[in-house]
């Protein structure tokens, strides 16, 4: 009896020590943060260079923590659901509208961001912060198809229209090969572009019909999916997929630097397609907007921005960053689109309640069939 | 008796008084969120705001039926729940007749070797739950041995080649795997008590080793076969993460719902309502199999 | 029936070959000299080294520790006065109160106490909440092992010891806490296994910046698949095992099945 008294406080003691030991090396880089400050970002996965961001800890003596998000919905449901603490967020346009609809945003204290000066002008003022009281532009990417080349040759399937991933003609060849965005708002954008409508159409009869296209179309794609397309272009199991630029751009860079024998390479559709702006806005909840203030122009500075572009193949608004950019970055235009191309992209708008509610009955419908 | 009845509270009380704090009232909780409005961009709306939702008469202090009306306004999500009632049977009979035989051979096995054998049974439901999903990712993917054999074996027959992963295949596979010692463990528990005596009894009456099972082992392990069904088609019933990491574009079950209105659309009062249905429908199931095990279990001890 | 058929043996040695060849799998590729899980390419240990590099997953499995030690210890304490209780009185509530959670799907318990906290504590979500919910659903589990014990033994002892003027708390220290003890251990076990393993509770009452094994081991499955979700796997079945045995070491009534 007494023996096993004795063996049951030798196991909490020896999970105390257990938690204890991996508590050390935690608690020794916590360190120098707790004298200096954290700054808290809530950010897209893989959505700054770990480079920039060393350099800006080294700068402020301070550390920055991330946690990551892949998709605007969830960084608003766990923000709805109680995430707090959070110094900056990097929300899309739509996403944006809403968290400044919901006053969960901290204004910007523009004089303290001098390089502000350096961002285009025509990425200012949208229509989701007109004069950009809550948000600063950071990258923008366009959602669009990523392919295997040789493949598309090779079948010869039309590579500039959403056709590709919605057409029963041209999917039958790439069964299976195909993944889509899991995500509400970009599917259906996708295949409201493709039926002519505007990406922020929300008559019912029309999403009606957009919903009857992806249902057709569904039995050939693969999966939906939000990450895993970037490696499975890469290695080449799959042939098509819908997603981002700045992620087809890493799954090209992958294929190219692991010496495959295709390249994937990537369109904007001819219909037309979603450009996300994203921007770094302050949450309220946030502890230290000072070190937030200090990090927003760091990052305003061309080459701290330049070195995000040089990383994932984001598009940028920002003008200084221009010379920094690797020339085969800054001349390809899908990444840096013209100003007719610009004309074809739209940013996504918030939806109400009602109509989420819709969407989301819509999507349920979508993955039940 | 006063010492006792000061006994029975001092043990009683801290339990129940926790359990009503973080059981029951957070299930009422969930059950009044139910008739809310959602809030117009996240949560709910304020329980005053009844202007939110203008024309509403039966609007009563910021309450509404709303979200059953609207899970009853067509069939869709009936269907998902049938579909999910489908999969939670499915996976149900295929662990029922995995479990069946090797809960019978450790049953019957020498005393000595049974404890060995169960523990083999425990000890990979005790690795990480997402890890025991995760190598059927490796195992299924398009790159694995078994796709690779399963393929050339299709290609042989003419047929075209299949993707194992992300498939309503690798879900049942998931689903199996995940729940198995669940349907094991009580069948075994009930198997190990029957007295060989009857089976000797049967054997002596001229029954041969088919009639012997099914006249009289089946029928007494029918109180193990539902508690096994229980501990396996209830969580099944309101499984995410299976479907989440093994299917595909159709494998949608409650479960993914509900998470979706809690993570994805913002829709609290109805991710609620649709909770509520889930509970529902597994009060009326194990309700089922108590009901259908009380009889049986009454006929078998009466026999012994 | 000393003599099991063959086909019997035949199908359980597949059920075990279905039960660990998945295993086998995780724990093999986990030194595998590739990004990808798909071909053998060589050993190597780089996954394990990357692994104890990664700060993010050493806070994740330090939280995940802090959370599974004081959810167990308080659901053992709290567990183990339901299971006495419900074992020696005739409650109506308590029994429901305790059981229920163990028989519900997971994601309905995740669900009311997000809700719950949200809007009735007002609480940032945490290791607290998290260490509430593992607490709410291990308590039943407890409960169960301890009254399992409890009703395997003989009520004379305790009268005797009543007889022989032991007050309730002699009688509870002497005799049935020592009797109960390998029950209390197993719970406590099988409590801390079950709070280090669980996602979905986890998944809805975690505050998003405290990272939890289980939500780390997710996200890694979900976003990039590296054999390093592996090495975390291998060492977790390593840390689940030795629990486990520990467990049926002091109480043989787990393997019996809850």
């Amino acid at each position: 009896m007494n023996r096993s008294i004795i063996l049951y406080g030798l196991i909490w003691l020896l999970l105390g020590l257990l938690a204890g030991c991996s508590q050390q090396p935690a608690a020794d880089s916590n360190q120098i943060s707790r004298a200096d400050g954290v700054l808290r970002l809530f950010n897209w996965n893989n959505y700054i260079n770990p480079k920039t961001l060393r350099r800006f800890e080294q700068q402020c003596r301070c550390q920055v923590t991330q946690d990551y998000y892949s998709d605007n919905e969830e960084l608003l449901a766990k923000l709805a659901a109680g995430a707090t603490g959070y110094d900056l967020l990097v929300p899309t346009g739509n996403a944006m509208d809403t968290l400044i609809r919901q006053g969960a945003l901290r204004p910007l204290d523009k004089t303290l961001l001098p390089n502000l000066k350096n961002i285009n002008e025509s990425y200012l003022n949208t229509a989701f912060d007109p004069g950009n009281q809550y948000s600063v532009p950071y990258a923008t990417t366009i959602t669009l198809i990523g392919f295997n080349r040789e493949k598309m040759q090779e079948l010869d399937l039309p590579t500039d229209s959403w056709a590709l991933i919605f057409e029963p003609i041209h999917l039958q060849k790439i069964r299976g090969r195909v993944t889509v965005l899991d995500s509400q708002r970009e599917l259906m954008a996708a295949a409201l572009s493709y039926l002519g409508y505007s990406v922020n159409d929300t008559d019912p009869s029309h999403w009606q019909q957009a919903k009857e296209l992806i249902i057709r179309a569904k039995p050939y794609w693969a999966a939906f999916n939000n990450t895993s397309y970037i490696r499975e272009l890469a290695v080449g199991n799959l042939w098509v997929a819908h997603g981002y630029s700045n992620d087809m751009f890493q799954a090209a860079q992958d294929a190219r630097n692991s010496g495959r024998s295709f390249m994937v390479d990537f369109v904007i559709p001819r219909e037309g397609a979603t450009l996300s702006l994203d921007s770094m806005v302050l949450h309220h909840s946030g502890r230290r907007p000072d070190i937030a203030h200090q990090f927003i122009n760091f990052m305003l500075e061309g080459e701290n921005s330049a070195e995000l572009t040089n990383l994932i193949g984001s598009g940028n608004p920002n003008r200084a960053a221009k010379e920094y950019i690797r020339a085969d970055i800054s001349s390809n235009p899908v990444i840096f689109p013209d100003t007719a191309e610009l004309a074809r992209l739209e940013m996504l708008k918030e939806l109400d309640h009602k109509q989420r509610r819709l969407l989301s009955r819509t999507w349920t419908e979508v993955k039940l069939r | 008796m006063q010492r006792r009845n000061m006994m029975k509270w001092l043990i009683s009380l801290p339990p129940m008084l926790f359990l009503l704090v973080f059981f029951a009232a957070p299930s009422l909780i969930m059950i009044v969120t139910s008739f809310r409005y959602p809030g117009e961009f996240s949560g709910l709306a304020p329980l005053s705001a009844s202007d939110i939702v203008s024309g509403a008469p039966s609007d009563l202090y910021g309450l509404t039926l709303e979200t059953y009306q609207f899970f009853f306004s067509d069939t869709l999500y009936a269907e998902i729940f049938l579909k999910s009632f489908a999969v939670a049977t499915a996976s149900t009979l295929i662990c029922l007749l995995l479990a069946y035989p090797l809960a019978l051979l450790i049953a019957r096995s020498d005393k000595r070797h049974r404890n060995l054998m169960i523990l083999l049974v425990i000890l990979p439901f005790a690795s990480n739950f997402l890890i025991r999903i995760y190598a059927w990712m490796i195992i299924l993917g398009p790159e694995s041995a078994l796709n690779h054999a399963v393929n050339s074996l299709l290609a042989l027959m003419g047929l075209p080649p299949v993707m194992l992963l992300f498939s309503p295949f690798a879900v049942l596979v998931g689903m199996v795997y995940v729940h198995l010692p669940f349907m094991i463990l009580p069948l075994y528990t009930n198997l190990e008590k029957h007295d060989p005596v009857l089976l000797d009894a049967a054997q002596d009456l001229g029954a041969n080793r088919w009639q012997r099972f099914w006249r009289v082992t089946w029928p007494q392990s029918l109180p193990g076969v539902f508690s096994g069904t229980a501990l396996v088609f209830i969580p099944v019933l309101g499984m995410f993460a299976v479907p989440d990491i093994l299917g595909g574009t159709s494998d949608i079950l409650i479960g993914n719902l509900i998470k979706d209105q809690f993570l994805g659309t913002r829709d609290w009062p109805f991710g609620s309502t649709l909770s509520i249905m889930l509970m529902l429908a597994v009060i009326v199931t194990a309700g089922l199999a108590a009901w259908l095990a009380r009889p049986r279990a009454a006929a078998s001890s009466t026999s012994t | 029936m000393k003599h099991p058929n063959f086909v019997l043996w035949l199908m359980a040695i597949l059920v075990y070959a279905f039960l660990y060849i998945p295993l086998i799998v995780v724990v093999v590729y986990s030194f595998n000299d590739s990004r990808l899980n798909a071909e053998w390419v060589g050993f190597t240990l780089d996954w394990y080294g990357k692994l104890f590099r990664n700060e993010e997953m050493l806070i994740a499995a330090r939280n995940s520790l802090i959370i599974a030690v004081s959810a167990s210890v308080l659901a053992t304490t709290l567990g183990t006065m339901a299971g006495l209780a419900i074992h020696r009185y005739r409650l109506k509530v308590l029994p429901i109160l305790a059981f229920t959670p163990v028989a519900m799907p997971e994601i309905l318990l995740g669900v009311s106490l997000l809700l719950f906290f949200l809007q009735v504590l007002n609480m940032t979500l945490g290791l607290v909440s998290v260490i509430i919910a593992h607490t709410t659903f291990s308590i039943g589990f407890v409960a169960i092992v301890v009254r399992a014990r409890l009703q395997g033994m003989d009520e004379s002892i305790f009268e005797a010891a009543r007889d022989l003027g032991a007050t309730p708390w002699q009688t509870f220290r002497l005799v049935t806490l020592p009797l109960i003890m390998p029950a209390i251990i197993a719970g406590a076990l099988m409590s801390f296994t079950l709070s280090i393993d669980d996602f979905v509770i986890t998944f809805f009452t975690k505050g998003v910046g405290e990272p939890i094994l289980p939500i780390q081991i997710y996200t890694m499955i979900k976003i990039a698949v590296t054999p390093e979700v592996n090495a975390v796997s291998t060492l977790l079945m390593l840390l689940t095992l030795a629990l486990v045995m520990l467990a049926t070491r002091f109480d043989k009534t787990i393997l019996h099945g809850r």
